[in-house]
């Protein structure tokens, strides 16, 4: 029997594995993934990475310059803040629970997102209409005045600031999906796959799904970075974090009066957060741009 | 086009019926006092007594908690009207540019400078754009909207107005004083909104310059400036316009932020104080004065969309 293995090297590969295959060709995005991945592993094991513990006091060493100005003392690579805590050990353990609860919040909004949209979109009738007009009233409200509804509700903790920042997007969340599903299902192949006699699961597994992923990274990709952005508002506001928990935002409101004695504890939260946001956001927009030519 | 208006108009009304339950249902958590009433005449009473105006007193001041409300959200608006002026100035142009010229230096460039401001946390910058003048040896105003030596009795809410009505006792002092006042925060404001309509107004012109009347345009001998201002401009337009219509609720939770950093007299600090100092009331006041100028601009955006983009208006058509 003829075995003609040398001729049928060429595999055909998966979507999947074609994206990634763009995805490497782009230096910039890869360079951020392993930025963010050493962000993840930076915040999984922070106990351990500490030089000191995050409330530990010297209180020989008070509001310490980073240290490559004059009058530094190199233990603390960022400098003491005024009861003598290590600045960069408070910075890891302020990405930790920033970057953690915004991660958090992404993965559940995006799930009950795309459930709730995916239904609201197939829906028909009375159930559709109301769920529509719902939506449209929540979407009137701003995301902030939300948040703060929320925590007066709840309680002022860091896990509540949580819960009202996720309930907070949702709804922009459940309406770029809508939109998403409800342009997809306008196109011939849906209404092709309708007359086979395909279930709405089916229809969504095998129709839906495999098309919108570009409008999916952006929208994740946008519901993390107001994420971020609430997460960190909130913990400047004082509604968040409380004294014992030490979250980005709420390192620069305990900060803010020192700001002439030592700007860099303002400074080094602020530009933490925006580093966060600007290597994810690359990160998603070299996934995108990949998605986009593997279409094409 | 009348018919077009009214059903809006129903939607709206459903919409506003929706906000009144909502902000019913934070009244009844949080401020409910009436606790012989069952709840459903406990909103009876509620919707009667707003439609009358009457949205309680403020525990603080005890002042109509509405007029306080109103007075407050107007200087949110002029925030916002202004950082608006001040970023559409930058950003347009900038926006055009990138999109005419994409995948170049300039483009690259460009975007990189709007990525980075929309990855700026809002309140850092505000802090930060508080003590750069001091650094530089301005003397700029980084409290408040208007220095306190002036006395502006209210009239319409919106202090540029106000300030403009007393020019016989204050010349222009008081109104040159609160512009001032606006520059920072407004600033603040625009560098967000300037990256957001520098990301629209790409997406739009790069959208438009493939299509094919650009082409038909460039067969016809017209130059490259006759064809953007011709051409590209009008019809980029409408799109922009809808997206930043959809921003509306995040640009005023930016300028809430910003107005607590500034301890500007908005919308902002007054949820913050009151909110401090336990009075909920305001917040389903909050919710109806800020949700329902959103609503009625939205309809408005609408109008103006139908108004100048032929195309919005067939849909329109079609849709009934």
């Amino acid at each position: 029997m003829l075995i003609n293995n040398e001729f049928n090297e060429q595999k055909i590969q998966s979507p999947l594995q074609y994206i990634w295959h763009i995805f490497k060709g782009k230096n910039i995005a890869v360079i951020a993934m392993w930025a963010i991945i050493a962000m993840l592993m930076i915040s999984i094991f922070c106990d351990y990475l500490m030089p000191f513990p995050h409330s530990q006091q010297h209180p020989d060493m008070l509001l310490l310059p980073p240290y490559w100005s004059d009058g530094a003392n190199p233990i603390h690579l960022l400098g003491t803040d005024d009861l003598g805590r290590d600045t960069f050990s408070r910075l890891l353990k302020g990405i930790q629970l920033t970057l953690m609860g915004a991660l958090l919040i992404t993965f559940i909004v995006s799930i009950l997102g795309v459930i709730v949209g995916a239904t609201a979109a197939l829906m028909k009738g009375f159930k559709a209409s109301i769920m529509h007009h719902l939506l449209d009233a929540l979407l009137t409200i701003p995301t902030l005045l939300t948040a703060l509804i929320l925590i007066v509700l709840f309680g002022m903790s860091y896990e509540n600031s949580l819960i009202a920042v996720s309930l907070s997007l949702l709804p922009q969340f459940i309406r770029g999906i809508y939109i998403c599903i409800e342009n997809e299902l306008q196109k011939q192949h849906i209404i092709a796959l309708r007359l086979d006699g395909a279930t709405n699961l089916r229809l969504l597994r095998y129709g839906i799904f495999p098309n919108i992923i570009e409008p999916f990274v952006t929208l994740v990709n946008r519901i993390f970075t107001m994420a971020i952005l609430e997460i960190t508002t909130l913990g400047f506001l004082g509604f968040g974090a409380n004294s014992e928990q030490v979250e980005l935002g709420s390192l620069i409101t305990k900060s803010l009066e020192l700001f002439y004695l030592s700007p860099y504890l303002v400074l080094f939260p602020g530009l933490a957060i925006f580093l966060i946001i600007i290597i994810f956001n690359i990160f998603s927009e070299g996934v995108r741009h990949s998605v986009i030519e593997g279409e094409d | 086009m009348f018919n077009y208006l009214l059903r809006r108009i129903y939607l709206l009304c459903i919409t506003a019926f929706v906000l009144t339950l909502i902000a019913f249902t934070i009244e009844h958590l949080t401020v409910h006092t009436h606790f012989r009433e069952n709840t459903f005449t406990h909103y009876l009473n509620y919707i009667s007594a707003i439609l009358q105006g009457d949205f309680g007193y403020s525990i603080i001041d005890k002042k109509p908690i509405l007029a306080t409300g109103l007075i407050a959200f107007s200087s949110t608006l002029e925030l916002c009207l202004f950082a608006f002026i001040i970023a559409c100035i930058v950003g347009v142009p900038l926006g055009i540019f990138a999109g005419l010229y994409r995948n170049n230096g300039l483009d690259y460039t460009i975007m990189s400078l709007a990525l980075i401001g929309l990855a700026l946390p809002v309140f850092w910058v505000a802090i930060i754009f508080s003590v750069l003048p001091n650094a530089f040896g301005w003397a700029m105003p980084i409290d408040g909207n208007i220095s306190p030596i002036y006395e502006i009795p209210v009239v319409s809410g919106f202090l540029l107005i106000d300030t403009l009505l007393v020019t016989q006792q204050y010349q222009f002092d008081a109104f040159l004083n609160h512009m001032i006042h606006l520059i920072l925060p407004s600033s603040v404001l625009a560098i967000f909104l300037m990256s957001e309509i520098i990301r629209l107004t790409r997406h739009a012109i790069t959208m438009v310059m493939r299509s094919n009347y650009i082409k038909a345009a460039h067969t016809k001998g017209l130059t490259r400036r006759q064809i953007v201002f011709r051409h590209v401009l009008k019809n980029a337009l409408p799109p922009i316009i809808h997206q930043l219509r959809l921003q509306l609720s995040t640009i005023i939770s930016f300028a809430m932020v910003i107005e607590i950093v500034f301890s500007y007299q908005g919308a902002g600090i007054w949820l913050f104080d009151s909110i401090q100092q336990g009075d909920y009331l305001v917040l389903s006041t909050a919710i109806l004065i800020i949700s329902g100028f959103i609503l009625f601009s939205s309809i408005i955006i609408d109008l103006l969309l139908v108004f100048i983009s032929p195309t919005k208006r067939k849909s329109l058509y079609a849709d009934q």
